[in-house]
């Protein structure tokens, strides 16, 4: 649960949807969320995200980020640095819109290549003890079975995190 | 974890993942978006009992059946008769967020975010669209104090004002302004190509763009003075223009 320092209480049983439909189901579990400031890093699994170039710089290593060594580095220096939560953006396309063409975005490496983040965070969770993960993911593109799963799956192997 | 629900804005993705064509217009984007709630909080919170799983070796019962039950979600656009396929999780459901502040989004936000994200030069910037999510949680039931408010910023830090500016000079002067521009055509679908560098963008006839910058001037006052052009659009987004604190 990385918006708090509490763990995860346990959670009513089977009885929320028909009371609380179409609203957050967490809001009987208010508690959790604590009114602490929180500080996430944002990051993209990829080079560029919202500083397209900055890959140029000698000390940059943003563009290791095939390899699950960077992410578990990334996470253990946040989790030193009393970050509370990590967030890895996403997006499924290029950014094709200017000028009518990838090319752009391509060669600045403005947000391409770009890989799958719910991916990082179970290696990145057991490599450190506190930090917490979001990911952005989009309703239009997976069936909400499929997705209501992996988050499951991500949320059973992060503790709650 | 938690999950920042997006419905998505690049006809780039829509193509490659519904066999070509492009995404539903926004507010049927959220419309879909609404529904999906519904199943997931549904797979989530109301299909097994915290204690379904007994791994009980002597009566030799992994899950009591009885503890596990169907949705039955049969909605305009999801039909998912579950039960979910994972058994309850920690959280159960991820801890919610959205970014955005369409009206679309800010009535998705009242009723479902923990934490909304959002993007301005000051307070004063994102002010209203925060105060009618709060109001609006309030029509909902909830809490409005519930709600957390994460502002976007990138600290670049040194031991003297000489050392943080020296280090930004040196960042900045890695700026890709070509890539600058492709992010906002994503963000926007408005491709800026057409347009001069220095044209005022306050009054180039394009409804998209209008609203864009009328947005940018009430977010970023304090930017070129008002006056946005394509130049200065692609400045800021390569983050040249910065608060000293």
């Amino acid at each position: 649960m990385w918006l708090s320092t509490a763990k995860a209480g346990p959670r009513s049983d089977w009885c929320l949807t028909p009371l609380l439909k179409c609203v957050c189901p967490r809001d009987r579990h208010k508690s959790l969320i604590h009114t602490f400031t929180v500080h996430l890093a944002d990051h993209v699994s990829g080079s560029g995200h919202q500083s397209p170039g900055l890959w140029k710089h000698p000390d940059d290593r943003s563009s290791d980020f095939n390899s699950v060594k960077h992410w578990i580095n990334l996470a253990q220096q946040l989790e030193k640095g009393k970050f509370h939560g990590m967030f890895i953006a996403d997006v499924l396309g290029g950014y094709d819109v200017y000028g009518d063409t990838l090319s752009h975005a391509a060669k600045s490496g403005a947000q391409w290549p770009v890989n799958e983040p719910l991916s990082l965070v179970p290696a990145m969770a057991a490599a450190t003890e506190s930090l917490g993960f979001g990911c952005t993911i989009s309703t239009s593109y997976e069936q909400p079975y499929h997705l209501a799963r992996r988050l499951s799956t991500v949320d059973h192997l992060t503790g709650g995190r | 974890v938690g999950w920042n629900v997006v419905t998505g804005y690049l006809n780039s993705a829509a193509r490659n993942l519904t066999n070509g064509q492009d995404q539903p217009e926004h507010d049927e984007r959220y419309a879909i978006c609404e529904e999906y709630m519904d199943v997931v909080y549904k797979l989530w919170n109301s299909s097994w009992r915290s204690d379904a799983v007994k791994l009980d070796r002597k009566t030799a019962v992994y899950t009591d059946p009885e503890l596990v039950r169907e949705i039955n979600h049969k909605g305009k656009y999801f039909t998912v008769p579950g039960p979910h396929i994972c058994q309850p999780s920690p959280q159960r459901t991820p801890v919610i967020m959205q970014a955005g502040t369409s009206t679309a989004g800010r009535a998705f936000a009242a009723r479902h975010a923990e934490a909304i994200f959002v993007s301005t030069h000051s307070p004063a910037g994102v002010k209203d669209s925060v105060a009618d999510v709060r109001a609006q949680m309030v029509k909902n039931g909830r809490d409005p104090a519930g709600l957390k408010v994460l502002a976007k910023f990138c600290p670049i830090l040194g031991r003297t004002q000489e050392e943080a500016d020296a280090k930004y000079r040196d960042l900045a002067q890695y700026g890709d302004y070509e890539g600058a521009l492709a992010l906002f055509g994503g963000w926007t679908g408005v491709d800026m190509a057409p347009y001069g560098e220095d044209e005022e963008l306050r009054y180039v006839k394009s409804n998209a763009i209008q609203g864009y910058i009328k947005n940018l001037i009430r977010t970023a006052p304090d930017v070129n003075g008002g006056k946005w052009t394509k130049k200065t659009l692609a400045q800021h987004i390569m983050g040249e223009f910065v608060l000293t604190l």
